[in-house]
């Protein structure tokens, strides 16, 4: 047998022979920027997990980890990719702990189920990342996801009390506990999330949960983009219990195929207000929001309220492999200028989270690459003279050799130090994140 | 200490800044924990530079150092325990910038925690984190530790708070992770070095998440016959889908010595105080309050009252505010431990605790963090009797590990500092604590950083 068969063998008999693919065809949709990997394995139980590692480190096999798959367009293109762990079999709750709003459960486990059995106990994972409820939790943490309403619950880093990790050379470890408040040793489960699976496998996930509240509302306000650094600005330290806060301008709002009942305009810019609360505290907020901005103004019913803010969760996705989608990180009151560079250029969608200082932007389908290239390249010197960075969430492989997904990576000499103290051999990741020395 | 190292820390930082008299070493050889140890240096340096140039002295020469703020951590965490240069931050307090577009602050790390409360406010801001010892605790410290307090059930850890760090390394390099913006590329750096007790790094510029002040609040508080009752209370408080801001219990033993030392009116006959406090918007308020106020009173409540102006709140925080001092002040010698517990478990580990109590003759002052299962017991003892200091160790070792069996952890927001190390075992495996020593071998190699803290020694593992 050929020294590939060997290791296939090897994880084969970790798994089983029918959840190790191999064949050309069964593995050709686990690609990744046109990157086929030679195996997928998908494990039942983290020890599993922890053995594929093992094996695959012995045997010089690079490995990249995968949830549903929601969001592997995030990266820079892989090296030869040897073995995907899919983590599409563990999906089951580990414990709910409903009295103390925790819940530990598998890293495949979608977030839409999740949602569905904490929802029965009135309950809420306050997470509203893009990718869909088909989105893994354990995926949703390796990339750091979250959504609209971070600004008022925060993002993985912030919720996660707890992992449970295998590294590469197959230690299965614990990070963290069950308890809100624990600041016993190093917190390593800061370390992982964010990590994109380059450091080890999350094999199981605790976070901390929020009581679902009495109501929510979506208002929407229109304003010419003069105006909107000050109506935000304000809204943001006023005292009201804002759950999301978003800028769209017409572009945006277009590509989100939301009917509002606004008259759009090139110059406007939409800024959609989600409230979360008790349902006493909503008219006033409502009044005062309303009379923050002289412009139109909107409140949108349960459902279309409902559909606003899954079409504001879901804007930053790609709707198709080749769709190019940036995201520039700066201090908070830059969002709005943010938004007006990007609306200058021709066709451009963006949305700001603007209590995370956090912009999402794309070219319209049109767009050549030699165009968007000096755009993006634009909007980073943009963003890193105001403190802040651009990465691409998502770009064809032809954009993502042209313009550097992640750009410069601060203290990346160090970071290589902690990736070769977790991962030895490099085997984790195939070289997404950190560039490969 | 040798004068050469002496000479270099004094080019460093200006002779007056430097302290070597064995009556000064001794004032910095101990902490607000049992933990001693002298340093063979005292320095206070003025800026990032400074405290660079310090440590570069000490790496050069694998001299160990200890950063230390206001010396209020009840771990042992700013002992000097293998000697070295401790260098206090208490030079180091100014606000550098207050932005309140970005809704950030960069403040330096002696910056006492209160005299930051107290620049925000006018602004209509804070920063959320408010340890109990804020009128004293530095913010480096409150980074250092990962500081909780009585509002983190629902506004978070210091953790949630910071955005960015400015670190001299253990090899007196500088360093900055994060900064005013979210989501920097790379590992968090700053979310690891935070609560990591100075072992990793000197802390010596933050950026801090600014919040707007709440609207309004109201405090319940609530007296009982049973501690139970206290906690079956908070239990169906959070059942019912409400949040407080703070949720506090303080025991007899703990109302005894308030009452001795600050009298607030407390009768002395009861088991339980329980402090609500909520904040938010005025309208939910009131309904809130009312019913959990209605709750106490179904679980047989034996006074109820609810306080709505500041002065009537602040009345009512005014025993719970005094409790640590007035458990010091009539035992000056006492343990503290933080261990934390699943909210739901605190009925039954405090029936442990009681009877650990009971077993060594000892006496218990318990205060906790209801909401989010934090529980303090202050173990009394009298100093300078081994045999009763003994008995107060080993029941705080029986504590842990009923803790520990409770799904909890050994500390939820003191730290583990010099004291806990030995019952990190408890709750991590070999391999865990390996994975965490990667940690420190890539910051500290040379393990000059605040040595013998947070991390148990090879050797120790598994021999708790
Ligand atoms: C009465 C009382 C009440 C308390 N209440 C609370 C509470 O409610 N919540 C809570 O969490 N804690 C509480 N504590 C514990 C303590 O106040 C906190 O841990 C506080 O954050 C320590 O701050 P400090 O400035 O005193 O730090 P220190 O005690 O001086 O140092 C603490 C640790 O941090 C390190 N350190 C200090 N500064 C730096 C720096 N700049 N860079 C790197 N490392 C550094 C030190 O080496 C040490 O390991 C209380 C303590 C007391 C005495």
């Amino acid at each position: 047998m050929s020294a590939l068969g060997d290791r296939l063998y090897a994880l084969e008999e970790i798994v089983g022979a029918e959840s190790l693919l191999t064949d050309t065809e069964a593995v050709a949709s686990y690609r990744v920027d046109g990157e086929q990997p030679l195996a997928v394995a998908l494990p039942e139980s983290s020890e599993q997990v922890a053995a594929l590692l093992r094996e695959a480190a012995e045997g010089g096999l690079s490995v990249l980890m995968r949830g549903a798959g929601r969001h592997m367009h995030l990266g820079a293109p892989p090296t030869p990719i040897g073995l995907v762990v899919s983590m599409d079999r563990l999906r089951r709750v580990v414990e709910y702990d409903a009295e103390n709003l925790t819940i530990t459960a598998q890293a495949g486990m979608p977030l839409g189920t999740l949602q569905g059995v904490v929802g029965e106990r009135a309950q809420m994972l306050p997470l509203d990342p893009r990718g869909g409820d088909g989105a893994t939790l354990g995926g949703v943490v390796a990339a750091n996801l979250a959504g609209p309403i971070r600004m008022r619950y925060g993002s993985p880093r912030d919720l996660v009390i707890g992992l449970r990790v295998a590294l590469a050379d197959g230690a299965l470890i614990k990070a963290g506990g069950k308890t809100v408040k624990n600041v016993a040793g190093y917190d390593l489960s800061k370390l992982f999330v964010g990590s994109f699976g380059t450091l080890g496998a999350i094999c199981e996930v605790t976070v901390r949960l929020t009581p679902k509240p009495e109501s929510r509302a979506m208002l929407v306000l229109a304003m010419n983009s003069a105006e909107v650094k000050e109506v935000t600005g304000k809204l943001l330290r006023s005292r009201l219990e804002i759950a999301s806060l978003d800028i769209a301008n017409e572009a945006a709002v277009r590509r989100m195929r939301l009917s509002l009942p606004i008259t759009l305009a090139p110059e406007l810019r939409i800024v959609f207000v989600g409230l979360m609360g008790d349902r006493a505290a909503m008219v006033r907020q409502e009044n005062e929001i309303r009379a923050s901005s002289g412009g139109a103004f909107a409140r949108l019913d349960g459902t279309q309220g409902g559909h606003a803010w899954l079409s504001l969760r879901e804007a930053p996705h790609p709707n198709s492999v080749d769709e190019i989608v940036a995201r520039a990180a700066l201090p908070i009151s830059y969002a709005t200028e943010t938004v007006d560079l990007v609306s200058q250029f021709d066709g451009w969608w963006s949305v700001a989270r603007a209590g995370d200082g956090v912009v999402y932007a794309g070219p319209p389908r049109e767009a050549t690459t030699e165009m968007m290239v000096d755009r993006l390249a634009e909007l980073r010197e943009f963003a890193q003279r105001r403190e802040g960075v651009v990465i691409l969430e998502a770009a064809s492989l032809e954009m993502k050799r042209g313009f550097s997904v992640w750009g410069d990576i601060p203290n990346l000499d160090l970071l290589r130090k902690l990736k070769d103290a977790y991962d030895p051999t490099g085997n984790l990741g195939c070289w997404r994140y950190l560039p490969r020395r | 200490m040798d004068k050469k190292v002496r000479r270099a820390l004094e080019k460093a930082v200006g002779r007056q800044n430097v302290l070597t008299k064995p009556a000064d070493l001794l004032l910095y050889s101990y902490d607000s924990s049992t933990a001693e140890g002298r340093p063979d240096a005292v320095v206070f340096p003025d800026s990032t530079e400074e405290v660079a140039r310090i440590v570069k002295v000490c790496a050069e020469r694998g001299l160990p150092f200890v950063a230390r703020g206001a010396g209020t951590n009840l771990s042992g965490g700013s002992v000097p325990l293998r000697g070295g240069v401790v260098i206090v931050l208490s030079r180091m307090n100014r606000v550098l910038e207050i932005d309140v577009d970005d809704l950030r602050a960069v403040v330096q790390p002696g910056l006492v925690n209160l005299d930051l409360q107290n620049v925000l406010a006018p602004h209509g801001l804070q920063f959320c984190p408010d340890p109990a010892s804020q009128k004293v605790s530095t913010v480096g410290g409150n980074v250092a530790e990962n500081a909780g307090g009585p509002h983190c059930l629902k506004y978070g850890v210091t953790v949630n708070h910071v955005t960015g760090l400015t670190v001299v390394m253990p090899s007196g390099e500088v360093r900055s992770f994060g900064g005013k913006a979210l989501d920097p590329p790379g590992y968090d750096l700053a979310g690891v070095l935070i609560g990591s007790e100075g072992t990793l790094g000197i802390v010596t510029e933050m950026v801090l998440r600014l919040s707007p002040l709440p609207d309004d609040a109201q405090t319940v508080l609530a007296i009982f016959d049973t501690l139970e009752a206290a906690g079956e209370s908070v239990s169906r408080i959070i059942a019912e889908g409400m949040l407080p801001a703070a949720l506090e219990i303080m025991d007899r033993q703990t109302i005894e010595a308030v009452e001795a030392s600050f009298p607030s009116g407390l009768p002395l006959d009861v088991e339980a105080v329980l402090l609500i406090e909520l904040d938010g918007l005025t309208e939910s308020l009131a309904r809130q309050a009312a019913r959990c106020a209605e709750i106490c009173r179904e679980l047989k409540a034996r006074e109820v009252a609810v306080g709505r102006t500041p002065e009537e709140r602040e009345k009512l925080w005014s025993a719970r505010r005094s409790a640590f001092g007035a458990t010091a002040r009539i035992s000056p010698a006492m343990l503290v431990n933080d261990a934390t517990v699943p909210r739901t478990k605190i009925p039954e580990v405090l029936r442990e605790i009681q009877e650990i109590e009971r077993r060594h003759g000892l006496r218990i002052a318990k205060i906790f963090h209801a909401g989010d299962g934090n529980l303090h017991s202050n173990i009394l003892f009298e100093r300078g009797n081994p045999e009763d200091f003994r008995r107060a160790e080993e029941a705080t070792a029986e504590i842990f590990r009923a803790c520990a069996e409770a799904g909890g952890t050994i500390t939820g927001e003191h730290g583990v500092g010099a004291e806990k190390v030995k019952f990190m075992s408890l709750l991590y495996s070999a391999d865990d604590i390996d994975a965490q020593r990667k940690l420190k071998s890539v910051f500290d190699p040379e393990g000059i950083a605040n040595p013998g803290k947070v991390l148990p020694e090879p050797a120790e593992v598994g021999s708790e």
